[in-house]
């Protein structure tokens, strides 16, 4: 690719989002989510993995393409989809095997992937409350590569979360998740935040790349978290996103979400749900 | 047996305070008309088990004890609901699994079982806190396995695009846990936007969510879950959360849709009075997609 294809004017978000989406190529069956993940997922499909195959929470099976929706479930995203069950159904099809991909958004993660959904501070007194794994605890169990997205900020990223609601390696021990019962070949992959990407190597998360791009410096990565993370010998740069990715994400993903309007009486949506950092 | 009935009869005869309920149509043909009915006869010390909330409304007026949930909205600072249940001291137990362990809970339920054997929850904190998710040693081998309590609910309420006057009922599109959750339930409430012929449902019986013999009320409900949408007949309405967002909202809402009216239909007339005739006309599916008709017989 050349230097010329990459946009020079973008935000973190769009960053998030094309970074997302390029995890999800060829024939992948990817779970997607409310917020940045639903994001990921049409973007992707619209542009390098019009094969994969979408499953949403509430029971939709689609390798056609379809319109973002406002959250997951409305009649876009029902509308001429492959199959429509339920929910006990695609999380069988997560529970044994057949969805390789999945994407999480988190409240807090640790250093070995495990992510807090659920509370801030002692579970029967909390700080703070988020609503709950959702699907996430079902998707970091199950799917074969999770990829979490989330804002990082240094309250999020944590030594060890409060709570852990979807886990992952656990205590960093190597084949913990198999022992108390986890398939294996499962567990988070990719750490994807405003500031930079992330790996796991034996699963610890390891620093990948930093996104430059939008003035982020590995100083401020390292500032935003809680303990001295691994950094990779082969850390790079973020590859920014191309003119196509953002022009598709504007065309495909901002307008048609501009065009639902405001929710009128809807709380603003949590940081979880989103992972989105604006 | 004709079961039609109202749905001030259908929740008046069928749901007791105390009861384990079950409310079907997360994210999708929510039993809005049905909730609301319920907090009109101010039925309380509820358990509730459910998707996602359409359970603002009730938590709200204190009349659940507990809620069987995977994710609701439970902090104060970001909701008037928690606030105002908290001041009235009837903030609700939250019982927390994940999604599939609450479709999990009610398949069991559903299948007779006591609990139904997962491998979701097991590797996070949520076992420490609710008893109902445990793990054992499996008994063929292979190492640990997670079991989830099963739940059958005293009552099921559901609602469907159609459904006959039995009971044999009819929902299409996304299913939630919609058939985990009415299948496992004992007393069950139909709900449907259309009464119709039994030969409808006899010539697509495949169609048929939960057959006529273990439904107890059927009530036709038009718009029964606005203002959440529903395949082939409407998309989400411009209130779809409902306005819960602080007292005065609120007291408004409770006002139009619960307290100053008799039942659902008087509220949606007046829905209709006060933003124009053609109100529900503008939600209504605008390019239907038409299955092939699907050939039975003989």
């Amino acid at each position: 690719m050349t230097q010329s294809k990459y946009a020079t004017d973008y935000s973190a978000a769009e960053q998030m989002v094309v970074s997302a989406a390029r995890q999800i190529e060829g024939n992948d069956v990817v779970y997607v989510g409310v917020g940045l993940p639903m994001q990921a997922g049409v973007l992707a499909k619209n542009l390098h993995a019009p094969n994969s195959t979408i499953v949403i929470e509430n029971g939709i099976v689609r390798a056609s393409i379809f319109p973002i929706p406002r959250a997951t479930d409305n009649l876009h995203s029902q509308s001429y989809a492959e199959q429509l069950s339920g929910l006990f159904y695609v999380m069988c099809l997560a529970q044994a095997g057949y969805i390789n991909t999945g994407f999480l958004g988190a409240g807090q993660i640790d250093r070995y992937g495990n992510c807090n959904d659920t509370a801030v501070g002692d579970y029967r007194n909390p700080i703070h409350r988020w609503q709950g794994s959702g699907g996430g605890n079902d998707v970091m169990s199950f799917c074969g590569r999770t990829i979490i997205i989330l804002e990082q900020t240094k309250r999020r990223f944590l030594e060890k979360v409060d709570f852990n609601t979807c886990p992952g390696y656990l205590d960093g021990k190597p084949g913990r998740r198999e022992e108390i019962g986890l398939p294996p070949n499962t567990g988070p992959a990719v750490v994807i935040t405003d500031l930079a990407t992330y790996c796991f190597e034996d699963g610890e998360m390891t620093l990948k790349t930093v996104h430059t791009g939008c003035g982020v410096t590995l100083e401020k990565v390292k500032a935003e978290i809680s303990w001295d993370v691994k950094v990779a010998d082969d850390i790079t740069d973020t590859e920014p996103p191309t003119e196509e990715e953002l022009n598709v994400y504007h065309e495909k993903i901002e307008a048609v979400l501009r065009s639902y309007g405001p929710r009128p009486g809807a709380a603003p949506p949590s940081a979880q749900a989103q992972g989105n950092p604006r | 047996m004709n079961k039609i009935t109202t749905m001030k009869e259908a929740i008046s005869k069928n749901l007791k305070s105390g009861d384990l309920l079950f409310l079907g149509g997360a994210q999708h043909g929510a039993p809005s008309a049905a909730v609301h009915e319920i907090v009109r006869q101010k039925i309380d010390h509820l358990t509730v088990i459910a998707l996602l909330s359409n359970t603002n409304l009730l938590i709200a007026e204190g009349l659940l004890d507990k809620l069987l949930t995977g994710f609701t909205v439970m902090e104060e600072k970001r909701s008037y609901v928690i606030r105002r249940a908290k001041a009235m001291n009837k903030l609700p137990i939250f019982e927390e699994y994940s999604h599939f362990g609450i479709a999990l809970a009610l398949f069991a339920g559903y299948m007779g079982l006591p609990f139904m054997p997962t491998k979701s929850q097991i590797g996070s904190d949520m076992p420490v806190y609710n008893e109902n998710i445990k793990s054992i040693e499996s008994p063929f081998g292979g190492g640990q396995i997670g079991v989830v309590k099963a739940f059958v609910p005293d009552v099921g309420i559901l609602h469907v695009q159609r459904c006959d006057a039995e009971g044999n009922a009819q929902k299409w599109g996304t299913l939630g846990v919609d058939h985990e959750g009415i299948n496992a339930s004992k007393k069950i409430i139909i709900s449907t936007e259309k009464i119709v012929d039994s030969g409808v449902i006899q010539r697509d019986p495949n169609r048929t969510i939960i057959p006529g013999f273990r439904v107890s009320a059927v009530v036709e409900q038009p718009w029964g879950a606005y203002p959440v949408h529903l395949a082939g007949c409407y998309t989400d309405g411009p209130n779809v959360f409902g306005a819960m967002a602080n007292e005065e909202a609120y007291d408004i809402y409770m006002q139009e849709a619960v307290y100053g009216v008799k039942d659902w239909n008087e509220y949606l007339a007046n829905l209709k009075a006060k933003n124009g005739e053609d109100f529900f006309d503008k939600i209504k599916i605008q390019n239907p997609a038409m299955s092939e008709p699907v050939i039975t017989g003989y």
